[in-house]
């Protein structure tokens, strides 16, 4: 390992090896920092992800520069993706300026070459944690979602074995049970995030800590999504237009997050996913999650979901007040809890 | 073949064909059953090819791992006909992405064909198909459609197939359903 070092025979102190060193930058890296076997890797794993629906395939997860589960898996799978004409965004928990998304983008940048966007719009590849954008997205983008834990059924028994086993066989019981649990416990089924969806009838998916609120989105999208696990070494996929539906009951639907009467208190919109903030003098306010889509709502209220979208207003995700959903739920008193 | 850009751009095409069966991408480099096996073949997984170029191509950057097509994760078929896609490893139904993929080299791909353009006609349904597509394949008989339907009908425990020709690239994954028109 001489590689761009001259020798200092004198040196004395480790100043003075250090002047020695050649500072080459990214120079020895490879394009899109990992090494090409590993890139055939996750490509083999991505591609049989997506001819298997919601199957988590494993993969070999390789040493990133940051620690596992902050985002290993899906720097994996983007940079395996990104090419020079590609545009990247990465969204943390909807916003594009947090040191982990900066961070992110900022490697994707210096080592695969690819513009990168704050635009869900503009984007080809999408890098994502615990959200998805609020604008509607085509079919020539593609979603990578960070994902902590991969298994649904884990919730409901900690043996990865078993649990492959009931994957095997569909046997998604103990599931069921769990959720009966929670409504007899509840009224209503009381998970905040990682809700548990069934996969094109095969398969139960752990569709990542999106709220529930970005369940919806997933059913019938026209983009590809790609969950990727760095520290559980699993990728897994939900093709365009396949079905996704979250599990419950007849009588106790599934529910998105209801913000009653609340608007953004910036941009003033009533139908996207707000997040509460407490403000220095004790006041409680409600924002927008999706930092970007809240600057453009800002600029023009008026702005559709699938404004870019000529003609095709399919609009995903809810209403702010949604609706409790209908069914017999006279003796609930979920409709009034949050 | 630039071994980081076209395999780059071959997996891109791969991940849109996978993903939207019954669309036609388009491949880097020529041939695209070539590119394909380049961008996915090395010494982690097995592989089973009749092509003299392809399989000294990959033995010279010590990427091949034969196997025969009873056992291999890659199988090449450049003739879909003698290919024995009912004998292919189809994973167990723990881990179903054990199955093999097989790429196939047909003579042509057309996307939404008119009735009788072409010699197969396949109508595929589910995942990553809005409705119906109706794929169009020249160099690839009814017969060999229905024995890979027939590989693939024991969902999730299947195989995967890649259609390519010259330039084109189409994919068949085991999720969607198919039917010879």
């Amino acid at each position: 390992m001489t590689d761009g070092r001259s020798v200092v025979p004198d040196a004395e102190s480790v100043d003075d090896l250090l002047d020695g060193v050649a500072d080459d930058g990214l120079a020895g890296y490879n394009y899109a920092y990992l090494d090409e076997h590993t890139k055939r890797e996750v490509r083999r794993a991505t591609l049989k992800a997506i001819a298997l629906p919601g199957h988590q395939v494993p993969f070999a997860s390789r040493e990133m520069p940051l620690a596992r589960g902050w985002g290993t898996g899906g720097i994996q799978t983007s940079l395996s993706l990104l090419g020079p004409e590609d545009a990247f965004k990465v969204i943390d928990q909807g916003s594009d300026e947090s040191v982990n998304a900066a961070n992110i983008r900022r490697l994707a940048s210096r080592t695969a070459d690819v513009e990168t966007t704050t635009d869900a719009t503009d984007a080809s590849v999408i890098q994502t944690r615990h959200r998805i954008p609020e604008e509607v997205l085509d079919d020539d983008q593609i979603l990578v979602l960070q994902v902590p834990i991969t298994d649904p059924l884990r919730r409901v028994d900690g043996s990865d074995d078993a649990n492959r086993r009931r994957h095997a066989h569909k046997n998604y019981s103990k599931m069921w049970v769990a959720l009966y649990e929670n409504v007899v416990e509840y009224g209503e089924i009381k998970l905040s995030s990682r809700y548990p969806v069934l996969v094109d009838d095969r398969y139960l998916m752990d569709p990542s800590p999106i709220p529930r609120w970005d369940v919806p989105k997933l059913d019938d999208a026209d983009n590809l999504c790609l969950f990727a696990a760095g520290r559980e070494a699993r990728i897994y996929a939900v093709p365009p237009h396949t079905e996704v539906e979250p599990l419950a009951f007849k009588d106790r639907q599934f529910q998105v997050e209801r913000f009653p009467d609340q608007a953004c208190a910036n941009c003033g919109s009533e139908d996207t996913f707000l997040t509460e903030v407490e403000t220095d003098d004790g006041d409680r306010r409600y924002a927008c999650n999706d930092t970007s889509f809240c600057e453009k709502r800002r600029a023009n209220p008026d702005l559709s979901k699938a404004h870019h979208r000529d003609g095709n207003d399919h609009a995903w995700g809810p209403a702010t007040d949604p609706s409790v959903p209908d069914g017999p739920t006279e003796n609930s008193e979920g409709g009034e809890r949050e | 073949m630039d071994p980081v850009h076209d395999t780059r751009a071959c997996f891109r095409a791969l991940v849109d064909a996978m993903s939207q069966p019954g669309t036609v991408a388009t491949s880097p480099t020529e041939p695209a059953d070539h590119a394909v096996l380049a961008t996915l073949v090395d010494h982690e997984v097995t592989c089973s090819t009749p092509d003299e170029t392809i399989r000294t191509a990959l033995e010279n950057e010590g990427r091949l791992a034969e196997a025969d097509p009873a056992q291999a994760s890659i199988v090449h078929a450049p003739d879909p006909a003698t290919c024995p896609v009912g004998d292919l490893t189809t994973g167990s139904l723990k881990e179903p992405s054990d199955g093999a993929t097989v790429v196939y080299r047909v003579e042509d791909l057309t996307q939404e064909p008119e009735t009788g353009q072409t010699e197969t006609t396949l109508v595929l349904s589910g995942p990553g198909v809005p409705g119906q597509r109706r794929l169009g394949i020249d160099g690839f008989a009814p017969a060999d459609a229905q024995a890979l339907a027939g590989a693939q009908s024991s969902y999730p425990q299947g195989v995967d197939a890649v259609l390519t020709t010259e330039q084109a690239i189409a994919a068949i994954p085991r999720s969607v359903e198919l039917e010879v028109a």
